[in-house]
């Protein structure tokens, strides 16, 4: 037993608490060569309403794709999208235009962003805080072109569901309405106790914590919540036990047996697209 | 540009460091040193994760308190690179010896604790294995099968966790004079399905982990 104390002791001066969260996010190069020769025919965007910008986010500048009119956003419905775990904004630039189609061409704005250490967004994303930052960057350029509650959709995708969780929990300057939450995680304690069979907090390798479930319980708003059952990244039943702490005025489940986690890949765009265009029109 | 579906994401070595820094000790002392005697030791797991394996670190000390019980203690390297203090401690004890081609068998006790560092969270685990062992001249043969006790199985989120963690192992060590040299292959907590986004834990039979463990130790 000395033996084991004195082990303990000694390691408690030891530790240099490096963080996995930062190696966690694949952010990666991007080209942002944002043009309809990428994208499939029916999703071709006119070209003249690609807007890329870049905002400040604490010390790091985020870089933002907009697809539609500038003037739109004070008046229009505008999606939000956050996305998953890749490289760049260049994995994502075909789900720009079928957003960019949703309805009938540029019948929404459509923006989405790289989080920092992603694309040309300078830093490295780090957590709660460098995602909450970056997301505040993005909306609070929005509410400066008159953007209200009212017209904003928020669809988060995977990794996109950490910050739209707090978000979506009253930490958005623009509250959240009408929020879809595409294969989501559920709580940094999961990924922990996943990957161990053990009850090991997150705390031991990372200070990244969230709890997708907690945030919904806090969620007013309403929730699409788009899942396949063998989703082999975010795990389904996790997943459903989190988004079902959701207490706001409207729920919506859509469960697809059988599928993974590149859910739109596995059930096509034409279902995808339709899920989410009647919960926006609802 | 390219377009890849999420799950072609590439992982990176280090989420695979969540898996292997936690759940991956190697067997510590099979046949139990004789009384008074050392031994001071470094291991390097390599639990697989994708199609590789990555280190996992880890030191240890043991003396034979008798020339049928042995203490041991070890620290998880891996660990407290990321913030987490990992330390376990046991005793082996003789319970049957080996006659001839009978072998012997060794039983154990013990724990493991970590730490966090950043905010002080605690889990023990208490341990037990035991193991059949053929000792001939300086080499040891052994088959082993042990398993952690989670008490605090009700605190993973979710209902997810479970009151054990079974692993077996099989490994040979070399034990001459001064030094052992050990390697052990261990199918890890194979009652479950382990998961990290976006890599993939090779099982057995869709269940547990499973690695390659390797240590080298002097006896004084």
């Amino acid at each position: 037993m000395r033996l084991f104390f004195a082990l303990f002791v000694s390691a408690l001066l030891l530790p240099s608490c490096a963080d996995v969260s930062a190696a966690m996010f694949a952010g990666g190069d991007g080209t942002y060569d944002f043009k309809n020769e990428w994208l499939d025919p029916e999703y071709h965007v006119d070209e003249s309403k690609i807007h890329l910008m870049n905002f400040r986010s604490d010390e790091d500048t985020i870089y933002a794709l907009y697809v539609g009119d500038i003037a739109q956003i004070a008046t229009d419905t505008i999606i939000l999208y956050l996305h998953g775990n890749a490289s760049s904004m260049d994995n994502f630039w075909e789900t720009a235009g079928l957003f960019a189609n949703l309805g009938g061409a540029h019948h929404y704005g459509f923006m989405m962003y790289d989080y920092r250490g992603f694309g040309w967004s300078t830093g490295r994303s780090t957590g709660a805080e460098s995602m909450a930052a970056d997301y505040d960057a993005v909306v609070a350029y929005l509410e400066s072109q008159d953007l209200t509650s009212d017209r904003l959709v928020v669809v988060a995708n995977s990794l996109g569901s950490l910050p739209a969780g707090p978000a979506a929990a009253g930490g958005s300057r623009i509250a959240i309405n009408k929020l879809v939450m595409e294969v989501p995680q559920s709580t940094s304690n999961v990924i922990m106790q996943n990957a161990t069979g053990l009850s090991l907090p997150s705390s031991m390798i990372t200070s990244y914590k969230f709890d997708l479930g907690k945030n919904m319980a806090d969620y007013t708003g309403e929730l699409l919540w788009m899942h396949g059952t063998a989703d082999d990244v975010a795990p389904f039943e996790t997943a459903e036990a989190a988004m079902q702490q959701h207490n706001g005025s409207y729920y919506q489940e859509a469960i697809y047996q059988d599928m993974g986690h590149g859910l739109r890949w596995d059930i096509g765009d034409e279902e995808w697209a339709g899920t989410i265009l009647d919960f926006i029109r609802r | 540009m390219s377009y890849k579906p999420l799950t072609m994401v590439r992982i990176t070595l280090s989420l695979a460091v969540i898996f292997l820094a936690a759940s991956c000790t190697p067997t510590k002392i099979i046949v139990p040193l004789e009384q008074g005697q050392w031994q001071v030791g470094l291991t390097q797991g390599r639990p697989q994760i994708n199609d590789g394996f990555l280190p996992v670190l880890g030191g240890y000390a043991a003396k034979g308190v008798s020339d049928a019980r042995t203490n041991y203690g070890g620290i998880q390297f891996s660990s407290l690179l990321l913030g987490a203090v990992q330390v376990e401690g046991g005793q082996v004890r003789s319970w049957i010896p080996q006659e001839g081609f009978k072998p012997g068998v060794s039983w154990s006790y013990g724990g493991q604790a970590f730490m966090s560092t950043r905010d002080y969270a605690f889990r023990f685990y208490p341990e037990t294995g035991i193991n059949a062992y053929w000792k001939k001249g300086p080499h040891i043969l052994n088959a082993s099968a042990n398993t952690w006790v989670d008490p605090t199985w009700f605190l993973a989120d979710y209902n997810r966790g479970q009151i054990i963690a079974p692993s077996l192992s099989a490994g040979y060590r070399l034990r001459y004079k001064w030094i052992e040299a050990q390697v052990e292959y261990k199918m890890l907590n194979s009652i479950r399905e382990l998961h990290i986004p976006q890599a993939y834990i090779p099982s057995t039979a869709g269940l547990g982990g499973r690695g390659v463990y390797y240590g080298i130790a002097i006896n004084f």
